[in-house]
């Protein structure tokens, strides 16, 4: 099986390389929104580039906010520093949904678009990241997954995107969104990448209390479990692509078996509510002097200043921090915000209880690839049931696996296997062998680097 | 929500925003909370909250003072008089 990792070679003087790069990179760009800013003195590592929502000292990291213009962190993240000491060489800040509120890539200044048409959505929250893994043949991308984040836009870009189980890559230095949903992982073209830079990721960190110290396991499942519930809303072209997927699976020897969990749909309200809840509070720290934007008229009051500041985010942002205040509020706390902690805890049980003899498997994103104009069309309700395949894994910190395996009308979808907490390396590994037996190919040509 | 309550969300969640806007985001709210509502419906019996959906230890790193180098950098970032930010009157 090919790394890219290991057949990077230059081949030319590190310098002229990384010039050459970075000059096409940015001609790129200017059609795909992927990047928000580049490391012109990039001369030497193989390359990895980092969601902006996660800091790199000296570098502009936004979380793709206005609020947060100017802000240069004076310290990089744990994940930054460990890759930098096993030679990789940061790249640039990838762009994304405004703090990761988004799965589509379009909730930010600059919406990012598909590599494999641009009139389309590139998946969010990390857009750049998936697309930036796309272009970019050697490569290796930082993202952050929330609810779906590095799933979605893995899926709709054709790439292979990892999300560890909570708590394993060490979270200091992430612009929080939700603390107790948030988990950096990674995207690159095949696993066996993924599985190299996670093993130079895990340990525990002091500057992360939720960091574990844990041996994450590679136990192979020979099962995998269907749910049935989540077949209910597919697209008709995303089911018949799916069920071929399952028949192959039963070629390679896997068992396939369906199960119910009646429960899974209410994965999406306890999501919503429990990362409303939290963005709340995280995004109160954004005040109009500490970081990015400033406010200049220091006559007004503490709130009219504080007021002031958070104009600054955009519609999504401002619609969350005002969900989120209202299901912390005294009089409704227990109805939403300790009800959906509590769905968690029920829908953690059901699902570890599936994994314990096997994987579970589904398409990644219930539909094909939707064009930008048709995402802004929908509600917000609309728009949040289509998270439906990626909010269980997340909503209870499971390590899960997208990878690509088909193309519907040009444009590639993948499939999304979950694995038990720590478990993390066996669905790399099933990966590993998916590839084995059907090579992913770039079928169209997108022009990658 | 009548606008009475919405305006004092606005309030509390420091968020101000033009009449447009607010109607819209006060439409997409109620549709939102309306749709929180199917939490109701599961039967959760005597499980206890998963604030984080492992268990997480807790190990707190020893109460020593370290100095941070950067300080130069850290105070970049904002506008500061000598060493102190300058922030607005509380």
């Amino acid at each position: 099986m090919k790394s890219y990792i290991a057949e990077f070679d230059t081949k030319e003087k590190p310098k002229d390389y990384y010039n050459k790069l970075l000059e096409n990179l940015k001609e790129k760009n200017r059609e795909l929104n992927a990047f928000n800013n580049f490391n012109d003195s990039l001369h030497g590592g193989f390359p990895f580039s980092v969601k902006d929502n996660i800091c790199v000292k000296g570098v502009e990291s936004t979380a793709s906010s206005k609020i947060l213009k100017t802000y240069k962190p004076p310290f990089n993240a744990t994940v930054v520093e460990r890759l930098q000491k096993n030679n990789f060489g940061f790249l640039g800040k990838t762009n994304m949904d405004e703090f990761g509120f988004g799965s589509f890539g379009i909730n930010c200044e600059a919406p990012a678009h598909n590599p494999f048409n641009s009139d389309y959505v590139a998946g969010g929250s990390s857009s750049g990241a998936a697309i930036a893994t796309a272009i970019l043949k050697y490569h290796v991308a930082v993202a952050e997954s929330t609810g779906g984040s590095i799933s979605s836009p893995a899926a709709f870009c054709g790439v292979v995107g990892f999300t560890p189980t909570y708590g394993v890559v060490s979270r200091n230095g992430l612009i929080d969104y939700a603390n107790s949903l948030d988990k950096i992982g990674f995207m690159a073209r095949s696993a066996i990448d993924v599985r190299k830079v996670l093993n130079m990721s895990t340990g525990r960190d002091t500057k992360d209390t939720t960091s574990l110290d844990v041996r994450l396991t590679d136990e192979p499942k020979i099962q995998f479990s269907v749910i049935n519930q989540l077949m209910n809303g597919l697209d008709g072209k995303i089911r018949s692509a799916f069920d071929k997927f399952l028949e192959k699976l039963k070629g390679m020897d896997y068992k396939v078996n369906y199960v119910d969990l009646k429960e899974i749909e209410a994965a999406i309200p306890a999501y919503y509510v429990i990362s409303a809840a939290e963005a709340s509070t995280n995004l109160a720290r954004y005040t109009g002097f500490k970081y990015g934007f400033k406010v200049n008229d220091f006559s007004k009051k503490y709130n009219d200043f504080f007021t002031e500041a958070r104009k600054q985010f955009g519609a999504e942002a401002k619609r969350r921090i005002i969900l989120g205040t209202f299901v912390r509020s005294a009089s409704v706390k227990n109805r939403y915000y300790i009800r959906a902690l509590k769905v968690r805890a029920m829908l953690n049980e059901k699902m570890r209880r599936i994994l314990r003899e096997s994987f579970i498997v589904s398409p990644t994103m219930p539909i094909t690839t939707p064009k930008i104009a048709d995402i802004e069309k929908l509600s917000p309700v609309q728009n949040y049931a289509l998270d439906i395949l990626t909010i269980p894994p997340n909503l209870c910190g499971l390590p899960h696996i997208s990878f690509p395996y088909d193309y519907i009308g040009g444009m590639p979808i993948g499939a999304q296997v979950i694995g038990e907490h720590f478990n993390d390396y066996a669905v790399i590994s099933f990966v590993e062998n998916w590839e084995r037996k059907f090579k992913y190919k770039f079928r169209y040509n997108i022009g990658a680097l | 929500m009548d606008d009475k309550e919405f305006k004092s969300l606005l309030e509390t969640a420091r968020i101000s925003l033009i009449e447009t806007e607010s109607e819209k985001i006060k439409k997409d709210l109620e549709e939102v909370i309306s749709y929180f509502d199917q939490l109701d419906k599961i039967d959760c019996g005597n499980l206890q909250p998963a604030y984080h959906p492992i268990e997480i230890p807790g190990i707190m790193r020893d109460d020593v003072p370290e100095e941070f180098k950067e300080k130069k950098e850290l105070l970049d970032n904002t506008k500061t008089h000598r060493l102190y930010v300058i922030g607005p009157e509380v």
